[in-house]
């Protein structure tokens, strides 16, 4: 342990204490940490996330409040286990991370526990990022990413990923509606800022001209990094991060951020947990900014507290969704027009690739 | 439960030497187990189906919005399609395998199982990928392809063809090994003698030794075909846009936008299919004999059209043999059924194979062939604790789950051979409803009541959720065995003063061992390859080998997965070869 990041350390718990204080709830908490050290379960993405968040939040945490973190994986969509847990009582998580979607399913249901703070305790913080049940931690981007080596003529829009005269090649898609839509009316020059509410009628039509020149559906984000790296397709849509990893692996491929859509995963509570305070705790401690800068060495997401822009090195800014240049050519999916239409539009869209 | 049998108060009144004699008894704890832990939480599910969540009224809703449009109804086809051509492909690849393989004397004839239980051992997730990268456009057959002057790459990969091939592939172990059994208790002589009587070869083959042996194909066909509409990986994977099947729907309902009710309704679905399935086959050919019973002679019309149809199919394959002889003459006519079989081998194992090396890749992907090798990705797995304990505990699971699943299966199967009930009929089926019944149903229905009972992220929750799974096989692969086992000698025994208890320790488990050794591989690998019942009741920090897998595959596809498999690989092999020694020894 250097001393540098011992004082970060010791930072970060003051930044902690003092928000806990705001709230109201630090007395417990630390009593909590003076007596008997409370263990945290703690349900992250997995994968590249465990080791990520264990040096950039668990590991500090620990230190700075003698509370234990144990981390597991969660599910991609974990809202049937939470729904279960709550309903059940049996907290096999303290604290596990949601994405808007599953967040909006969970707080109509009543299932989330409240965070205690709001955006103006933390104002670097983006305000998209924090809500009374829920904190953003890091920012994923939908974009499309292209081979290099076999696409000659770079695409730089989702008109161009449209157009499969100008710009030949193998393309996959995802196998949902939802980001699919969006680039099919982003590729029939709908503005990016007019996206919501979804034209669906329109979009389907643009979807139908492209429909017999998706060679691949994809469903897993590690399959698109697959897709990619393999060579199986030439352009495909997906998460930023995924074709960082191929192209950090060495692919020659390249990101178009131009018209990307992103979104955010941040940690919840489930409503009734027993160790809430402490895990509250937790939420707060990892809105700081040089914290958050740490997780973007391992993975290619964005911080959700600006700030954190000030310690990451500039190489490695061009990267992520969040840095400047990056988010202002894209736009927030909207989760308020998903959430109403997810059902019948899946639906739609499932009847839509059968036929 | 052999107390229960044992025991013998003296009481007189009829209905109690009812009570104490009936063979069923001993299907009782099974029959309980089953109840509690597969009946109850599926019915809970279903019941979900039919009700308002918001006020708790009965409501049909979810079932008139499948009928309002056609989507539901089309991915019921599409699944009842790819299910019927597996089961169909599956029969076809698998019998001539079986038939080989019951036809070599018994030293080698374990050795080829081995070869169908490998590709059995691999994990399916590992499998799948494996496929994606043998299919795939810069796969290993179209880089060869390329290689050899073709100009296009060929489209193997996410259309009908790639879901064909990784479902056939995960199911041809499941036939052959069901029909097995059955031919191997044919008496070949027969064959010899309808020759001897003056029948060509092809006769005697289609119109004894095949008919015989239909008990066991129309079993495995029946085994892969309801296990095959449960399928979302491959599917999932391996398919193209056409290619959805109902599984995957359950899932999106289930675990993405939580609407519970209209999963049940589609679970309903799914089986009333495979109910429906049963039913037919029940009509034609009789439940039972799905464990190799004897089929009921039908007669009349149907017995003759059967027996004209191989008449036909005789007569044209003793021409296709003759014009063969005459083409290639005797001697290599005489090697087609070895190359076919050894090349069905090739097929099974290849993909496993394949995988082994990636484990040892420089690489940061799972590619082929590796760009270079090291050892890094066995040193990322074993400094793991989160692989290395997962490993462990699936292992243990496994093997308490065996344990427990071959004891129910076992009295369960010895219970009915015993009883000529008109119950039994009902009582088998009720066996293998978990077949049946998609894992995703049982397993979020499980989830619910082990929640209740604090038996969510134990390891006591998993084995009773894999047994749940594994009765059904330990149950086919008993009674199998048990349908050739001769009862007088039990009455033997008996009459020689041996209890009944004696009579099942030093008589009918030596007699049966083998039946026993398979049941209990069988539900071993059940368990250990079991992924749905994990993912939602292992939760937490008790996760088994195939969810971890499960999710660094989702979130992190790297060569680990293939070091894991290396590595399961060889500890599973050692396993097989002790079983296979300690089977051979006792």
């Amino acid at each position: 342990m250097t001393k540098k990041s011992f004082e970060l350390t010791r930072r970060g718990l003051l930044t902690a204490a003092g928000g806990m204080a705001v709230a109201g709830i630090g007395a417990p908490a630390l009593i909590g940490r003076a007596h008997a050290a409370t263990q945290l379960t703690v349900a992250d993405p997995g994968g590249p996330f465990g080791p990520a968040f264990r040096k950039a939040f668990y590991d500090p945490f620990e230190k700075a409040t003698g509370n234990k973190i144990v981390n597991v994986a969660r599910e991609a969509e974990p809202t049937a286990q939470f729904k279960a847990m709550v309903d059940t009582k049996s907290y096999t998580w303290d604290v596990c991370t949601l994405t808007l979607s599953a967040r909006d399913i969970l707080t109509k249901q009543g299932l989330l526990e409240p965070i205690d703070f709001s955006h103006a305790d933390v104002p670097q913080l983006m305000p998209e990022a924090i809500s009374s049940n829920w904190m953003g931690t890091d920012v994923y981007s939908t974009v499309f990413a292209y081979r290099t080596d076999r696409v000659k003529n770079p695409p730089t829009s989702w008109t161009d990923f449209f157009d499969v005269q100008k710009f030949p090649g193998r393309r996959s898609l995802r196998k949902n509606p939802i980001d699919s839509l969006e680039q099919a009316l982003l590729a029939d020059g709908v503005p990016l800022d007019k996206l919501y509410p979804l034209d669906i009628e329109r979009a389907f039509k643009k979807l139908d001209a492209i429909k017999p020149h998706i060679a691949v559906w994809w469903t897993g984000g590690a399959q698109s990094t697959q897709l990619l790296q393999s060579g199986e397709v030439d352009i495909i849509s997906g998460w930023n991060a995924r074709f960082q990893a191929a192209i950090d692996g060495g692919t020659p491929a390249k990101i178009v951020w131009n018209q990307g859509l992103y979104s955010l995963e941040g940690w919840s509570i489930p409503k009734g947990c027993p160790r809430a305070d402490v895990a509250r705790q937790f939420v707060r401690f990892c809105s700081d900014a040089e914290r958050q800068a740490i997780f973007t060495e391992i993975l290619a997401y964005g911080p959700t507290n600006l700030d954190a822009y000030k310690t990451i090195p500039a190489a490695r800014a061009a990267n992520l969704p969040t840095s400047q240049e990056n988010l202002k050519k894209m736009a927030i999916a909207n989760e308020d027009w998903w959430s109403a239409n997810r059902s019948a539009v899946t639906e739609r869209f499932n009847s839509w690739l059968l036929s | 439960m052999s107390t229960l049998v044992a025991s013998q108060p003296r009481r007189s009144v009829l209905k109690g030497r009812f009570l104490r004699a009936h063979p069923l008894w001993l299907a009782v704890p099974g029959l309980a187990f089953l109840l509690i832990f597969f009946a109850y939480p599926v019915a809970s599910l279903l019941f979900l189906s039919v009700t308002d969540t918001e006020t708790g009224s009965w409501s049909i809703a979810s079932f008139a919005r499948i009928a309002n449009t056609d989507v539901y109804l089309r991915v019921l086809g599409i699944t009842f399609k790819i299910a019927g051509n597996t089961a169909l492909l599956s029969l076809l690849i698998g019998y001539p395998l079986a038939y080989w393989i019951a036809g070599l004397p018994e030293r080698f004839r374990n050795r080829m199982l081995l070869f169908v239980m490998i590709p059995f051992w691999t994990s399916y997730l590992v499998k799948t990928f494996a496929w994606m990268i043998i299919l795939g456009r810069s796969g290993v057959i179209n880089n060869l392809l390329l290689g050899s002057g073709v100009a296009e790459p060929l489209p193997l990969l996410h259309n009908e063809f790639g879901v064909m091939v990784g479902m056939v592939h995960a199911m041809v172990p499941l036939a052959a090994m069901t029909m097995l059994p059955v031919m191997t208790s044919i008496d070949r002589r027969l064959v010899s003698a309808a020759q001897t009587l003056g029948s060509s070869p092809a006769h005697a083959f289609w119109l004894v030794y095949f008919k015989l042996s239909l008990p066991g194909v129309t079993a495995a066909g029946l085994l892969v075909f309801i296990s095959s509409l449960g399928f979302f990986i491959v599917p999932a994977f391996l398919g193209g846009r056409q290619e959805t099947m109902l599984a995957q729907l359950i899932i999106t309902q289930v675990s993405e936008l939580l609407n519970w009710p209209f999963a049940g309704a589609l679970a309903a679905m799914m089986l009333v299919t495979a109910l429906f399935a049963c039913w037919i086959y029940d009509r034609i050919f009789g439940i039972s004999t799905i464990s190799g019973g004897a089929v009921v002679e039908s007669t009349g019309r149907i017995r003759l059209i059967g027996l004209k149809v191989l008449e036909i199919v005789a007569a044209l394959a003793s021409r296709i043999a003759a014009a063969a002889r005459l083409l290639f003459g005797k001697k290599i006519t005489a090697l087609f059924l070895p190359i076919v079989c050894w090349s069905i081998i090739a097929f099974l194992v290849v993909p496993t194979l394949l995988v082994l090396p990636m484990g040892f890749t420089s690489s940061e992907f799972l590619e082929f062939p590796p760009p270079g090798y090291s050892m890094r990705w066995f040193g990322t797995y074993f400094s793991s604790p989160l692989w290395t304990s997962a490993t462990l505990r699936s292992f243990g699971v496994a093997f308490a789950t065996a344990i427990v699943a071959t004891a129910i299966g076992g009295f369960a199967a010895l219970a009915l051979a015993n009883s000529r009930s008109r119950w039994s009929g009902l009582i088998f089926a009720f066996f293998l409803a978990p077949m049946i019944v998609p894992r995703i149903v049982i397993a979020v229905g499980m989830f619910y009541l082990f929640a209740q009972i604090g038996l969510v992220a134990s390891n006591t929750g998993l084995v009773i959720g894999h047994t749940v799974l594994a009765v059904p096989f330990t149950l086919v692969a008993i009674s199998a065995v048990l349908k050739n086992y001769d009862m007088r000698l039990d009455q033997a025994a008996a009459t020689l003063g041996a209890s009944r208890v004696r009579t099942l320790v030093s008589v009918t488990i030596p007699m049966i061992k083998g039946g026993l050794i398979a049941a209990f591989l069988f539900a071993f690998i059940t368990s250990f390859d079991e992924l749905t019942i994990a993912i939602f009741v292992s939760g937490g920090l008790k996760t088994t080998l195939p969810k971890q897998m499960w999710d660094d595959m989702i979130l992190q596809l790297n060569p680990t997965l293939a070091a894991v498999s290396v590595v399961v690989f060889v500890l599973v092999t050692t396993l097989l070869l002790l079983a296979e020694r300690f089977r051979r020894s006792a």
